[in-house]
């Protein structure tokens, strides 16, 4: 966590929007205590003076709140700015999470969460847009299909080739968006770890090796799932299938 | 459409009414059968007659003499019965016993008759109504023969009935008659008895609002309180829910502030409450929810959440093993089949330390069995854990922090799939539940 606090040559902005004081204020006090720059809100009036004057890196948006609730300020942020928005919830509900996503926020987390949580998360979101050119997560209805096989960023949604939802776990799943972004050239296990590392609670070469056993079980069809990841061995791995984006 | 102005819309007219046909129809038929049987006249009375026939033409003849005689006897005939003089016998008596039965009934009707000779050919016919052809000839004081030929009727069936048994059977008619019209009136208290029993069990009917005035308001009456009773239903779990969801956010704050807890143990345990808190919750709030899930059923693969559950398991060190294909595709909703799943396999990790996942196909099911080797559940209780809010009182249950919902949920779930929840104990100890769902 210090090296990546270090990296980072300023403090990031972090936009609280949220309707219950108190936790507000609790969240602004953790944030604060974790590195960030933190700014609050109430409600979507709110919001928007605040993003008037200052530049932020991404907001954290309460679902139900009095007037507008989070996924209509959420569909009207993205028609003006691709600022990382994180949704929080207190329905831990699927089906919000969808709707949540497909308006194209970057995440969705339900109440309560840890602070542990909620600080990786918003790191790895960090870590994904700041990295410029880097599109791991690409946004909105992209498609990636490899392999007759079809997966969907957006709803986090890997369909098998005979149409099958598969369930992925969240490790598993960002693995798999980590091959697809970077197909067909080797990934060594250090850069994986980082790419996946908020779900992965301890964090190792040994976990990477596991959660890519686990994701051949779950693609292997006939035969086909040893030459979708191969091991480059003492490097990492290669994802030699090609991936096409729809 | 109205088929007829005159039916009363009342049960208790419709009723009276049938019951008034009937009777109508009873006497009707009973008055017809009556006077029918005095048609026919019966059969003592037809041999009597012919007895008193033959004396009185006997004594005509006799005081005739001879030459007139045959043409005498055919005037005497009527168009029932001929008589026929003769000198001399041309009738072979048959001593058979209808005819020995025939003479004792002639020589009582007509005592006259007691001495003289008599001889007699009954011909019965082999056809219904099996009417007898009589030929009896009697010997004259001079010796000489007097033939009469004659038709005894039978007693027709009809007539039978009207002595017998005709009001009995006309009667039995009516009843079945009025039953069957009185049956249909009570079809839609069948149904409506039919419907209430549903109910009882959870499903929503709606009963079909026919049948006689006073019926028709009991379904509306019982369609209304349907209702009433769903919107009370309805209401309530939205407040419930309303509440779960609005305990979140206090939850959430809880959670945060115990993350400035310095002292480790003491944040550690406030962690492990939020985390039981946030757990009762989502049970309540998936079982409250269930009857509306949003989501769509899908083509789901059942193989893969069975592994992702049990590396999650693995994961926070517990003992899950999975031995099954690594895909069989079922038709589910993804979600709430993970929920599911999830819960058999929390719970064989709670009470039996470790769970033991198998995935096979039987026939047109896929069965999903989870085995723990914990103590099992008693016999006696194995139908009621399914039951909402149902714990084990056992000791080992005390310590749990549930709402005693998981199962129920699962079951819940299951049966909107298609599927079941079975379970029952190993007999080496230790509990298998199996979710079993149609195969595609």
């Amino acid at each position: 966590m210090q090296r990546e606090l270090a990296t980072a040559p300023v403090a990031p902005t972090v936009l609280i929007v949220e309707d219950d004081p108190a936790l507000r204020t609790l969240l602004m006090r953790l944030l604060r205590e974790e590195g960030f720059q933190p700014l609050s809100a109430a409600h979507g009036g709110e919001m928007a003076r605040v993003l008037e004057t200052n530049t932020v890196d991404i907001i954290l948006l309460d679902v139900m709140m009095p007037g507008s609730n989070g996924f209509q300020l959420c569909r009207s942020l993205r028609k003006e700015s691709d600022v990382p928005i994180v949704m929080l919830s207190a329905r831990d509900d699927e089906s919000d999470r969808l709707i949540g996503l497909e308006l194209g926020a970057d995440d969705y987390i339900g109440k309560p969460f840890s602070k542990k949580e909620l600080i990786a998360r918003i790191r790895a979101i960090l870590r994904r847009t700041q990295g410029g050119a880097q599109a791991s997560q690409p946004r909105g209805a992209q498609q990636m299909v490899f392999a007759g096989w079809q997966l969907d960023p957006g709803r986090r949604e890997l369909l098998s080739p005979d149409g099958a939802f598969v369930d992925l776990s969240g490790a598993e799943f960002d693995l798999l968006l980590a091959f697809l972004s970077s197909p067909q050239r080797v990934i060594g296990r250090e850069r994986l770890l980082e790419m996946s590392r908020a779900r992965i609670s301890d964090a190792s070469d040994r976990s990477i090796d596991v959660l890519v056993s686990r994701l051949r079980r779950k693609l292997a069809v006939s035969g086909q799932a040893e030459s979708l990841l191969r091991t480059v061995r003492g490097i990492g791995y290669i994802f030699t299938a090609q991936v096409e984006r729809r | 459409m109205k088929p007829l102005r005159l039916w009363p819309q009342r049960l208790v007219g419709q009723v009276t009414l049938v019951l008034m046909l009937a009777v109508a129809l009873e006497f009707i038929g009973s008055s017809i059968l009556f006077e029918n049987s005095r048609i026919y006249p019966n059969r003592n009375n037809q041999v009597q007659r012919a007895a008193e026939q033959l004396v009185t033409a006997e004594a005509i003849l006799e005081t005739r003499p001879e030459h007139e005689r045959i043409s005498r006897a055919a005037g005497l005939s009527s168009r029932s019965s001929q008589l026929e003089w003769t000198p001399l016998p041309h009738l072979v008596d048959r001593e058979r016993s209808a005819e020995r039965k025939l003479k004792d009934q002639f020589r009582a009707a007509e005592p006259s008759l007691a001495r003289r000779e008599l001889r007699m050919n009954a011909e019965i016919d082999r056809t219904l109504p099996r009417d007898t052809h009589l030929k009896v000839a009697l010997k004259m004081r001079d010796g000489t023969w007097l033939t009469m030929k004659t038709k005894i009727r039978a007693a027709p069936w009809a007539v039978l009935l009207s002595s017998v048994g005709s009001a009995f059977i006309l009667g039995l008619g009516v009843i079945t008659a009025a039953a069957l019209v009185l049956r249909n009136l009570s079809r839609p208290l069948r149904a409506l008895a039919e419907a209430a029993d549903k109910v009882g069990q959870g499903a929503r009917v709606r009963v079909a609002e026919t049948g006689a005035g006073d019926l028709k308001m009991v379904a509306q009456a019982f369609n209304a309180m349907q209702d009433r009773i769903a919107g009370l239903l309805q209401a309530r779990t939205e407040a419930l829910a309303a509440v779960g969801h609005d305990l979140r956010t206090p939850l959430a704050r809880l959670r945060l502030r115990a993350g400035f807890v310095s002292e480790t143990s003491a944040r550690e345990a406030l962690e492990a409450d939020v985390d039981e808190m946030t757990g009762m919750l989502d049970s309540l709030l998936a079982y409250l929810g269930g009857q509306e899930d949003p989501e769509p059923p899908r083509r789901t693969d059942i193989a893969a959440i069975a592994m992702t559950l049990v590396d999650d398991a693995t994961d926070s060190e517990r003992i899950a093993t999975y031995d099954g294909p690594e895909h069989l595709p079922v038709r589910a909703r993804p979600l709430s089949l993970k929920r599911a799943i999830s819960n058999i396999v929390q719970n064989a990790l709670h009470y039996g330390g470790e769970a033991a996942l198998t995935l096979t196909r039987e026939g047109r099911m896929v069965v999903l069995a989870v085995e723990d080797k914990g103590p099992g559940i008693p016999e006696a209780e194995l139908a009621h854990v399914l039951e909402p809010f149902h714990r084990l009182d056992s000791a080992r249950a005390r310590n749990t922090g549930g709402l005693g919902l998981g199962l129920t949920i699962v079951q819940q779930i299951l049966k909107r799939e298609d599927g079941e929840l079975i379970l029952r104990n190993l007999p080496q100890g230790g509990l298998r539940a199996e979710i079993r769902l149609p195969a595609l």
